[in-house]
């Protein structure tokens, strides 16, 4: 495997995903621009609408930059609250294209 | 702990907020007027509110509930607290706590008092403050009102948690409802959360959503404490309208919501919106394509998208879901729990432990004194070189013994305080009846006795109380026209003296009208005629059975007992009382109690073969009488002359009845003792054994009430010995019969 | 793992009460004696849901709840109100102090873990 883009990271959801992780979540995207992005939503136990809001938002910052954004092993918690507040999967993905 | 438990625990706190009410209402009283003090005030009353509501007590709640409103109309300065004001709080204080008393017992509890004092209460709130805030008080104290409930607001609706299962909303029922729900910033500031309100929302009927996520900015402009999304729902359910705005309780004040019914719709019809499922499969698809390290279990992630595409009903959303892949994440919980060890309530510096439990120390504790001495005993006996290390060692284990009951002891040790605050409600309310204005002022609240000593405090303190209200202060119109202030003081204090505590009660009051007094006991045959009385043994009088000074039996002072009865229950704790008074000044009280009823320091002596034990603390002096100073007087009494005064000699073996004939004075001992008021008397016992402290034990409760006997004990050697109650053998010794029911020992 | 409850209130009766029912319904209870102490005691607990009284000695409820709302830890935990208050301005000054939300004593057992149940995850 060549080259591919080598600028690819990944960023770990903490479990209580709240009002206060919201901003740090927002901070560390921010900080995460211009590359490759892996979502890991494995440790999730609770996720608070306002961090869903920063994930879509990443997305599309993500999809504006034409770089991949991926949440991978999505928590039990992570998939049932996502899918109660009615955002799709759609919403959370960017692809490189 | 149950709940029987808790409701005793409240009790107990009850009586404390009491104390802190009335103590609180006394401060305002006397022109205290720190907010914090009214905040005390209203704090007590709310708390016993409170905890009456959760035990369905209803007759406290309605009657803390009116009280409390009228203080709130204090602590909000809508109501100046006044003499007035503070008169009907005060009133209001004491048929609280008769109020708890009843609930706690089925104590008395006179309505028409606390009617009256609600009446009142409500006046008070009303008469000061705008109509407005002065609705709430509607509660009755009779009726059975429930706890107020809330009127102004929502009834929480039990909801049922068992989500998915729940099939009382099967598809085919239930009306469609389209909920519009935007909430704003402020809900999540104030801790709650929409994904919440939606999974209740969810929870009450067959939900699909739309979530709006157009005002959704770019992420570098995206206030991430904002609210951005907004949600669109139908939701078919049995329950009503106002249940679903019931979801949103704690947030309608932070959200634009509205709910409305949707047309009514042929039933299993496709719901207005068809929500789109979570199809992870899209994500786990890419991170196949793009993921730098392939997940190694993402076989179970074959989520069936064709079913889940149709999917319209929660339930199987859910389920879809759920099949998802997810990593266990049982790891992440060790971290969070290892912190949950820290305690959070902090350590007080009391506890509170059962009296039975202290009793049972205290018991046993007594028995290791009765045991030691014992173990010393036969080891004198058994050694007779007296020096072995087993002496020492003895000595210690006694010295030890000692501190551990003086430690126990000290536990069951309180303050007068409570007994103290009792009686200025007393006060108030006898004064109250007899029109008069009088002041109580405690000093040495702080005090501390046995408990069981302070248990048998209040009934005599009471009585004599009512009495100095009643008798001791004048009307204020005779108060006025001799000069005096017409409010009238008693001033009730405690302090420790010698190993006892000592009470004093005084009244600035007349004082004792010896004049009367002195007819009166002639009158009922107390005193010969022509007796010759100083002022002191005239004013002792008043503790004479059957001796009253009221021209009428009130009933303020007592029914038909007067302070003969008072004399008699300090005795029977072991104390002595005695008066003295001023003729225009008013009168002292003064009693003097041991500090406990567990032990006794005592004097060991032999009558007729009998060992008892005398209290140390009623023997002057021990003397060795001669033939030449004893002088007989009458039919059987004798005298003896001591240092040129006389002095009745009383054989105790004869009043006890433990022999028939007089014994010889000459052969035996005799006790200088001191009786309370009646003088000395000199009691003839045969030989003295020693000194020791001796561990009583109630007779009543072993055996029954012995005439002439205070309690018992057990000796060292194992012999039981009883303990003499000098101020009944005195008495008798007057001429009056030993008779069971002239001893008060029982009443306690 | 079980949720953390903090409970401040300052009436022996209604703490017990709290621990009682808490502890039956399996949650971690954590107790303090008024506002001041629930402060103190915050960081030890950790508590996923806080439930408070308002009239208490040294710091009512409504400091109580301003105190944690500005503890950039814990400004985020739901906060419950106990209270006999069922008037709407006393639910108001709790709600601008920050309040989750109310349960309205009498104090019941079921009323109560509904309530936490309704703000926690």
């Amino acid at each position: 495997m060549a080259a591919k883009k080598a600028a690819s990271g990944t960023l770990k959801l903490s479990p209580t995903m709240d009002l206060n992780e919201a901003s740090a979540l927002h901070a560390k995207l921010l900080s995460m621009r211009g590359g490759n992005i892996v979502i890991d939503a494995s440790q999730v136990e609770r996720l608070g609408v306002q961090c869903a809001q920063v994930l879509v938002a990443g997305a599309r910052a993500w999809q504006a930059d034409k770089k991949s954004y991926v949440v991978k092993q999505a928590s039990d918690a992570f998939a049932k609250t996502m899918q109660l507040i009615g955002i799709d999967a759609e919403h959370l993905v960017a692809k490189e294209i | 702990m149950d709940m029987n438990e808790i409701k005793e625990i409240f009790f107990q706190e009850c009586e404390e907020q009491l104390a802190e009410l009335e103590s609180g209402l006394l401060k305002l009283n006397d022109g205290d007027r720190d907010p914090e003090t009214v905040n005390a005030v209203f704090r007590a009353v709310h708390s016993i509110k409170g905890g009456a509501g959760a035990f369905g007590l209803d007759d406290l709640v309605a009657f803390a509930h009116v009280f409390e409103t009228t203080l709130d109309c204090v602590r909000s300065n809508k109501l100046e607290p006044n003499q007035d004001v503070l008169k009907v709080m005060l009133k209001s204080a004491d048929v609280l706590a008769d109020l708890t008393n009843a609930a706690r017992d089925g104590g008395y509890v006179d309505e028409s008092r606390s009617r009256a004092l609600v009446k009142e209460l409500e006046a008070l709130a009303n008469g000061e403050v705008p109509v407005a805030s002065a609705e709430a008080p509607k509660a009755q104290p009779k009726p059975a009102v429930a706890a107020p409930t809330d009127d102004s607001g929502f009834q929480p609706i039990p909801f049922n948690f068992d989500g998915f299962d729940e099939d009382e909303t099967p598809a085919d029922a239930g009306q469609v409802y389209e909920i519009s729900f935007k909430p704003r910033r402020d809900l999540y500031s104030k801790g709650n959360e929409a994904a919440l309100l939606l999974r209740d929302l969810s929870r009450i009927g067959e939900m699909s959503i739309n979530c709006d996520l157009e005002s959704l900015p770019d992420l570098d402009k995206l206030d991430p404490e904002e609210s951005y999304v907004s949600w669109m729902i139908s939701l078919r359910t049995t329950r009503s309208e106002d249940e679903i705005r019931a979801v949103f309780e704690f947030a309608e004040w932070d959200c634009d919501l509205e709910v409305r019914a949707a047309e009514a719709s042929p039933s299993g019809e496709e719901l207005p919106m068809v929500p789109v499922p979570f199809d992870l499969s899209i994500l786990n698809d890419d991170a196949s394509a793009e993921a730098p390290a392939p997940s190694p279990t993402r076989d179970a992630a074959e989520t069936p998208a064709a079913a889940a595409e149709t999917a319209t009903e929660a339930s199987k959303m859910a389920a879809a879901a759920a099949r998802v892949e997810r990593k266990e994440s049982a790891a992440a919980t060790a971290a969070a729990a290892a912190a949950s060890n820290t305690a959070a309530a902090a350590a007080g510096q009391t506890i509170r432990v059962d009296l039975d439990r202290v009793d049972r120390l205290i018991n046993l504790v007594g028995e290791l004194v009765i045991n030691q001495a014992m173990l010393s005993q036969s080891v004198i006996e058994n050694d007779t070189t007296g020096t072995s290390s087993i002496n020492m060692g003895l000595e210690e284990l006694q010295q030890l013994t000692r501190e551990i009951q003086d430690s126990v002891m000290a536990i069951r040790a309180q303050p007068v305080k409570p007994v103290f605050q009792r009686m200025s409600r007393i006060v108030r309310e006898v004064a109250d009846m007899v029109g008069k204005s009088i002041r109580l002022v405690t000093e040495g609240e702080n005090t501390e006795v046995d408990k069981t000593v302070i248990d048998k405090l209040a009934e005599p303190l009471t009585h004599m109380i009512r009495n100095a209200v009643d008798h001791g202060i004048e009307t204020p119109e005779k108060r006025e026209a001799a000069g005096k202030d017409p409010e009238g003081t008693i001033k009730l204090t405690a302090k420790h003296r010698s190993g006892r505590i000592v009470i004093e009660l005084v009244d600035d009051g007349a004082g004792i009208n010896r004049e009367r007094v002195r007819q009166k006991a002639i009158d009922n045959d107390l005193i010969a005629a022509d007796a010759n009385l100083t002022d002191e043994e005239i004013d002792n009088l008043i503790f004479a059975p059957g001796f009253s000074t009221a021209d009428k039996i009130s009933d303020i002072s007592g029914r038909g007992v007067g302070m003969d009865v008072v004399k008699r229950s300090i005795q029977a704790l072991g104390g002595r009382i005695s008066i003295s008074s001023r003729p225009g000044q008013g009168s002292t009280f003064t009693m003097s109690l041991p500090l406990t009823l567990a032990v006794l320091d005592g004097m060991v002596v032999t009558v007729a073969g009998q060992t008892l034990v005398v209290p140390l603390t009623a023997i002057v002096e021990t003397l060795q009488p001669e033939a030449a100073a004893v002088h007989s007087f009458g039919a059987n009494q004798r005298l003896i002359s001591i240092r040129n005064s006389f002095c009745p000699l009383v054989d105790v073996g004869r009043i006890l009845n433990f022999r028939s004939t007089q014994a010889n004075p000459v052969e035996g001992v005799a006790l200088l003792v001191e009786s309370e008021g009646g003088g000395q008397r000199a009691l003839m016992v045969d030989a003295i054994q020693g000194q020791r402290q001796v561990v009583i034990k109630s007779l009543e409760a072993n055996y029954t009430h012995v005439p002439g006997i205070a309690a018992a004990t057990i000796l060292g050697d194992g012999r039981v010995a009883l303990i003499l109650d000098v101020d009944a053998v005195v008495a008798a010794s007057r001429g009056q019969s030993l008779k069971p029911e002239m001893s008060l020992a029982a009443t306690g | 793992m079980k949720k953390k409850v903090l409970t401040v209130d300052d009436s022996r009766t209604i703490r017990n009460m709290l621990l009682v029912t808490l502890n039956n319904a399996g949650f971690e209870t954590f107790q303090a004696e008024d506002g001041v102490e629930g402060l103190e005691v915050l960081e030890g607990a950790n508590p996923d849901v806080i439930v408070t009284d308002i009239n208490m000695p040294r710091l009512d409820g409504f400091g109580f709840i301003e105190g944690v709302r500005r503890n950039e830890k814990y400004r985020a935990v739901p906060i419950l109100v106990l209270t006999t208050e069922s008037d709407a301005e006393k639910k108001n000054r709790a709600r601008q102090a920050g309040a989750t939300g109310w349960i309205v004593k009498p104090f019941d057992p079921a009323k109560l873990i509904d309530a936490i149940e309704r703000v926690t995850a």
